[in-house]
């Protein structure tokens, strides 16, 4: 008994036995199964790497690596739980690792000067400088926040999740993420707040 | 102002949709009339188009990727690097899991409550004696630990005396020969060493208490027994008739059988 792949591969509404299909097959080794799973969230998983790291690269590496971690661990998934949610906790992992490691390696420094350089006045630039400028302002005060506000964001301001699902991909309350969202706004408001009076 | 406070923690939920009809329509009308909260909502919203900004780049890393190709190269990719699937990863992961950021508090905690455990063993093991606090001590009163003492003393007392009564009835009752014969044999001699040291032992009791007058009597006996030992080599009939006299002379087998009962008589 075949799963019809196309319908799901097209990204439409997969039922939750239709997954779990997939995942029994993939774990049996199935290279097709494995190919439809990535084919149903690659561009989620990517989004989410894209949105933290705002680097195709590093997007790239933690899509590869998330699936990878799927096929070794797919024993370990439970049936009754979600498994898109799961997905993405083991990618939201991923990105809080492959971030320390390049924090270690570059240090905060280099990031503090970065955003030092770009609140200097820029009376003569054009439109699209500004543009620009205000996007890498923004990053830089992304970049700021505390990890666990940043993921929220992330998650609900370009990934559209549900509080509900970002807190089953953290483990929080669902309570705690909206609280989350809530201070990470804020935060980039004080943290913004110079930068956009400067420019209008 | 209160008003302000309340409606400022839903400014964030507005932006995003996330009011019901209800407290949307009351936010609003509060907007209406209050000029800080929309400036406040002003800079939300110039904050939520900053970020949007960003939503470009994303669109625009997206369409570089093609998607139809990426599971290919995805898959082959994990099928390649899952050779040695699951033993070696587990056990990477293990050491990975107990070392992982999140749980280094843990191990901190562990690490010094082992220290300071291993400080307090090693702090306590190296007093001597009885433990702090330990259920097993007990304390006696200081005049109960000088009774007991006396009492020591008393017994240790009254057995030297009757031990030297014996070592001296010997030397006394037994025909001359006999004695010096037993004497010689150093069964007797041996007996006096032996209470030479008793004595030795209970000197200081005899000093602590007031036993005065078991001390001189004691003093005497011992006197007695080092001349003895001193001439047991070449003990003569003579000197053994001269030891006779000496103790009949003192009353010495009298005096140690009136010391003995009001010893026993002045029992604790």
């Amino acid at each position: 008994m075949n799963i019809p792949l196309e319908k799901m591969e097209a990204g439409r509404a997969e039922s939750h036995e239709a997954v779990m299909g997939l995942v029994d097959r993939m774990r049996k080794g199935d290279r097709e199964a494995l190919m439809a799973i990535i084919r149903l969230y690659q561009k989620k998983v990517f989004l989410l790497a894209y949105s933290y790291f705002r680097n195709s690269e590093d997007a790239m590496d933690i899509v590869q690596e998330t699936f990878l971690r799927l096929y070794q661990k797919a024993g370990q998934f439970q049936k009754g739980r979600n498994f898109q949610n799961w997905l993405l906790q083991i990618a939201k992992n991923l990105c809080i690792d492959t971030h320390r490691k390049h924090h270690k390696r570059s240090g905060d420094l280099r990031r503090v000067k970065s955003l030092e350089d770009l609140n200097s006045p820029l009376g003569e630039s054009d439109d699209c400088q500004d543009a620009s400028d205000i996007r890498h302002i923004f990053a830089e005060c992304l970049k700021r926040l505390s990890e666990k506000q940043r993921m929220v964001f992330t998650m609900k301001h370009y990934n559209d999740l549900e509080y509900r699902e970002i807190a089953m991909i953290l483990k929080i309350s669902t309570g705690t993420a909206k609280s989350l969202h809530f201070k990470a706004v804020q935060n980039l408001r004080a943290l913004m707040t110079p930068h956009l009076e400067g420019k209008s | 102002m209160k008003d302000c406070k309340r409606h400022r923690r839903e400014l964030v939920a507005f932006l995003y949709g996330e009011l019901t009809d209800e407290r949307k329509k009351e936010l609003e009308s509060h907007l209406d009339s209050c000029l800080s909260c929309r400036e406040e909502l002003a800079a939300l919203v110039r904050v939520v188009k900053s970020a949007d900004s960003l939503r470009a780049d994303i669109e625009g890393a997206m369409a570089a990727v093609d998607w139809d190709l990426l599971p290919e190269t995805v898959a082959s990719a994990v099928l390649e690097k899952d050779v040695q699937p699951t033993r070696e990863a587990g056990r990477r992961s293990f050491f990975e899991w107990i070392l992982r950021p999140r749980l280094k508090p843990v191990l901190a905690g562990l690490l010094a409550g082992f220290a300071l455990g291993s400080l307090m063993t090693f702090w306590l093991m190296r007093i001597p004696g009885p433990r702090p606090d330990s259920k097993e001590s007990f304390h006696v009163s200081r005049g109960f630990l000088d009774r007991v003492e006396l009492e020591m003393a008393r017994r240790d007392t009254l057995d030297y005396l009757e031990k030297s009564q014996y070592v001296l009835l010997d030397l006394v009752q037994k025909p001359g020969r006999k004695a010096m014969d037993a004497w010689q044999r150093s069964l007797a001699s041996q007996k006096a060493r032996a209470l030479l040291m008793k004595k030795k032992y209970i000197n200081p009791q005899l000093n602590k208490f007031r036993l005065a007058k078991a001390k001189e009597i004691c003093d005497q006996i011992e006197l007695l027994f080092f001349e003895l030992i001193r001439l047991s080599d070449d003990l003569s009939e003579k000197d053994l008739l001269s030891i006779r006299n000496l103790i009949e002379e003192r009353q010495l087998l009298l005096k140690i059988n009136l010391l003995k009962k009001e010893l026993e008589e002045s029992e604790v």
